[in-house]
């Protein structure tokens, strides 16, 4: 395990202030929350600069983590000395599922237990302890377009007889239903397991995700393809086959038809009501002109349009 | 980690944003959250059920998503229902610009 340096994270100094900290943890936040960023590893350094609040953030999960700071170099590698944190005794409250989401790191030193907001104190939303429970899923496209049957692995915490906290392996079977899209729910009622109490199992929900596909974007309910094209394609116009998630389809390109022309096909974007569509984006690819033939006939091209000027538009 | 059950093709799956909706107490369970909070969201615009009292209020399924971010930027970023509800309408704003960007092509 390696040492984590929580003030570089955060980019402060070790002589930092409380409020210094808390600063610079509000000021990366803002940039990474994964609600509001839109850099592709926001999640990723959002758990970070959190995890480093959180250790940071409390004063005295500070002093503990700058007392095991001072043994190991940043970087090396990292065992807890047994019984190191005997002396240490956190307010820590319970944050139920986000408690774990902390690095091994963090849990050698804090504990998995006490994994709680730390130094986070919220204004406005006080957490009451979860009853439903909250996951992602990540389906293929295809999936959503004709429905499927998928078994889903989901790591869940199971509180034991001891009061210990473990994460099992829980396998689940979902019907993924037609039409779904990226960012709604599924609620599987009674499947967030016991709590361990005497109240009813509380409800499971799993917020669906597309995996990246390498052709499609997906944009609600619109997929948008981008459409490689012969220049005599555009030009003279042509039939041709279009991959759609749910099969091929045959297009007819528009004689004249210039690089990103749009052409929508109605209603084979994901299904719904009203379904939406699939946008097909033109792309001009031009054959290689690397042998002698070919170059050739770029130069009978060139020859007929002698009088064609592509910058036309740039002249003063 | 072992499996420890592979439960039956799940009868009581619901898809949320377009089958359920949720009273205040439900909304309140499904996100964590306390029923102040919810109400603060309310009185903010942030959340719109119909319905005149709280205990008669129903949230479309889409609340959830709404509430849901809305807990986490409060906890995050330490905002209160208004900063809440106000980056959430900016975050609003921001997807229908680029969703007119991308149907002008631009994007």
């Amino acid at each position: 395990m390696d040492f984590k340096d929580y003030y570089a994270t955060l980019g402060v100094e070790r002589s930092a202030t409380q409020d210094e900290v808390k600063r610079a943890y509000r000021k990366l936040a803002r940039k990474y929350h994964p609600d509001v960023s839109k850099e592709p590893d926001a999640e990723a350094r959002f758990k970070e600069v959190a995890e480093a609040y959180e250790a940071l953030g409390d004063a005295e999960r500070r002093a503990a983590y700058d007392d095991v700071g001072r043994r190991h170099a940043d970087g090396q590698g990292f065992q807890p000395p047994p019984g190191w944190d005997s002396g240490f005794e956190f307010s820590g409250r319970d944050d139920g599922a986000q408690a774990f989401d902390h690095s091994d790191f963090f849990e050698a030193l804090f504990g998995r237990r006490s994994a709680g907001a730390g130094g986070r104190a919220p204004r406005g939303a006080r957490r009451q302890p979860a009853a439903d429970h909250h996951a992602k899923v990540r389906i293929d496209l295809r999936d959503a377009y004709r429905g499927a049957q998928r078994t889903l692995a989901l790591r869940v915490p199971q509180v034991d007889a001891n009061g210990q906290v473990t994460l099992q392996l829980r396998q689940l079977e979902v019907n993924i239903p037609k039409g779904v899209r990226a960012g709604q729910h599924l609620r599987l009622a009674g499947q967030a397991g016991s709590q361990g109490g005497d109240g009813p199992a509380g409800d499971l929900y799993l917020e669906i995700e597309f995996e990246p596909h390498p052709l499609f974007r997906v944009d609600g309910r619109d997929v948008y393809l981008d459409l490689p094209v012969a220049p005599w394609e555009a030009a003279l116009g042509a039939s041709v086959h279009v991959p759609t998630p749910d099969g091929e389809v045959e297009l007819n390109v528009p004689a004249g038809s210039k690089p990103g022309r749009r052409l929508r096909l109605k209603g084979l974007g994901l299904p719904s009501t009203p379904p939406g569509d699939l946008y097909v984006v033109l792309t001009l690819v031009l054959p290689p002109a690397d042998a002698a033939p070919a170059q050739e006939a770029w130069r009978t091209l060139a020859r007929h349009f002698a009088d064609f000027n592509p910058r036309s538009a740039l002249k003063p | 980690m072992n499996p420890i059950d592979a439960s039956s093709p799940s009868a009581g799956t619901v898809l949320v944003e377009e089958h359920l909706q949720f009273s205040l107490v439900e909304l309140g369970r499904a996100c964590s959250a306390e029923r102040d909070w919810l109400v603060a969201l309310v009185q903010e615009g942030a959340l719109t059920p119909s319905g005149a009292e709280p205990s008669d209020w129903r949230f479309e399924g889409s609340a959830l998503r709404r509430a849901r971010a809305a807990q986490r930027l409060s906890q995050d970023l330490d905002l209160n229902a208004a900063g809440a509800a106000l980056v959430l309408d900016l975050l609003d704003e921001i997807d229908t610009l680029r969703a007119r960007l991308r149907r002008i092509g631009a994007a």
